[in-house]
């Protein structure tokens, strides 16, 4: 099984505000939020959890790869740099 | 396509409400099979990459609505199994294991503290390579020394901690009774911390790091997950 083109979350400023409405937790980032319901609880198979220099990513069966979220973090400085 | 989604499991009660929505405004169903209670909902796989971010924060509130209640065992998002039947199937194999960490884990929650260099430390030393290597190394005790001192601020809270080192930064998982939250806060905000460094504490959150092994990466025989039939695959 080959390895698909990576998945970019583009983190807008707009979706912190869904956090809220969706959980309710005024300081819970949506990049914490990512990074749980990527990184941990429980894996069946089909889906394999790899570690590249100490950054989680997830490999799916479906030929795609999501970014870590320490990736999207990276890609949402570079956004809030463009709009500055 | 459509496909399974596993959210989480939990021990059953009667007092506990469950959500009615899920991932991409889907039903979510319970299944059953002794104390044992997983949520699921059927999904369109894979999902759109547009959706990525939605579908995550509706997984998130799914698990959170139950998790305020009760402890849960969270499945990762994109989780997915083949059918029911491949639900069914796990959920009878791993039921007592994920029971006994449900009762194990019960009344504690996971609180998290992050500590990373300062915003501006990693450019400010990159004048030459030795001097950012330099600054890295004197960033990595000092984080280990915050570790320790963190596990001795929280002592008297904690049940357990485990300290994951990262690319970015030292990672602090502490299992915290229920309501004492604040109290971690407190604690964790009070250990002194160089000026390059920052942190960041949040939770609650399930009890993800503290499973066990066996539930966070169970063994499977004879299933169909994700599309691909796996046989034998102890």
């Amino acid at each position: 099984m080959g390895r698909g083109r990576p998945i970019h979350l583009s983190l807008m400023p707009t979706d912190l505000e869904s956090v809220e409405i969706l959980g309710g937790e005024e300081e819970v980032s949506l990049l914490e939020i990512l990074d749980h319901v990527l990184n941990s609880g429980v894996v069946i198979h089909g889906s394999l959890v790899i570690s590249l220099a100490g950054v989680d990513l997830v490999y799916l069966g479906l030929n795609v790869v999501l970014t870590s979220v320490e990736t999207a973090l990276s890609n949402l400085q570079i956004e809030e740099k463009r709009k500055k | 396509m459509s496909r399974v989604l596993a959210y989480c499991g939990f021990q059953l009660a009667p007092e506990i409400a469950l959500p009615a929505i899920g991932v991409n405004a889907q039903p979510v169903q319970l299944m059953s099979s002794g104390d044992l209670g997983l949520l699921w909902s059927e999904v369109e796989w894979p999902f759109a990459p547009d959706q990525m971010q939605r579908s995550a924060l509706e997984f998130h509130a799914v698990v959170r609505h139950v998790f305020t209640q009760t402890a849960v065992i969270p499945f990762r998002l994109l989780s997915v199994f083949e059918d029911q039947q491949a639900l069914r199937a796990f959920v009878a194999e791993n039921q007592e294991r994920f029971l006994a960490d449900l009762e194990r884990l019960k009344g504690f929650v996971q609180m998290e503290c992050v500590v990373y260099p300062a915003p501006g430390q990693a450019q400010a030393g990159s004048s030459s390579g030795k001097a950012y290597l330099e600054k890295k190394a004197v960033a990595m005790r000092s984080s280990e020394g915050f570790a320790q001192a963190v596990r001795g601020a929280v002592a008297h809270l904690s049940h357990e901690v485990r300290v994951r080192e990262g690319k970015n930064g030292t990672r602090i998982f502490v299992l915290v009774e229920r309501d004492r939250e604040s109290d971690f806060r407190e604690a964790v905000s009070a250990v002194p911390l160089p000026e390059y460094l920052s942190r960041r504490i949040s939770g609650p959150w399930p009890a993800a790091e503290f499973l066990s092994d066996q539930v966070k990466a169970p063994e499977i025989v004879n299933q169909n997950i994700a599309g691909q039939k796996i046989a034998g695959a102890k």
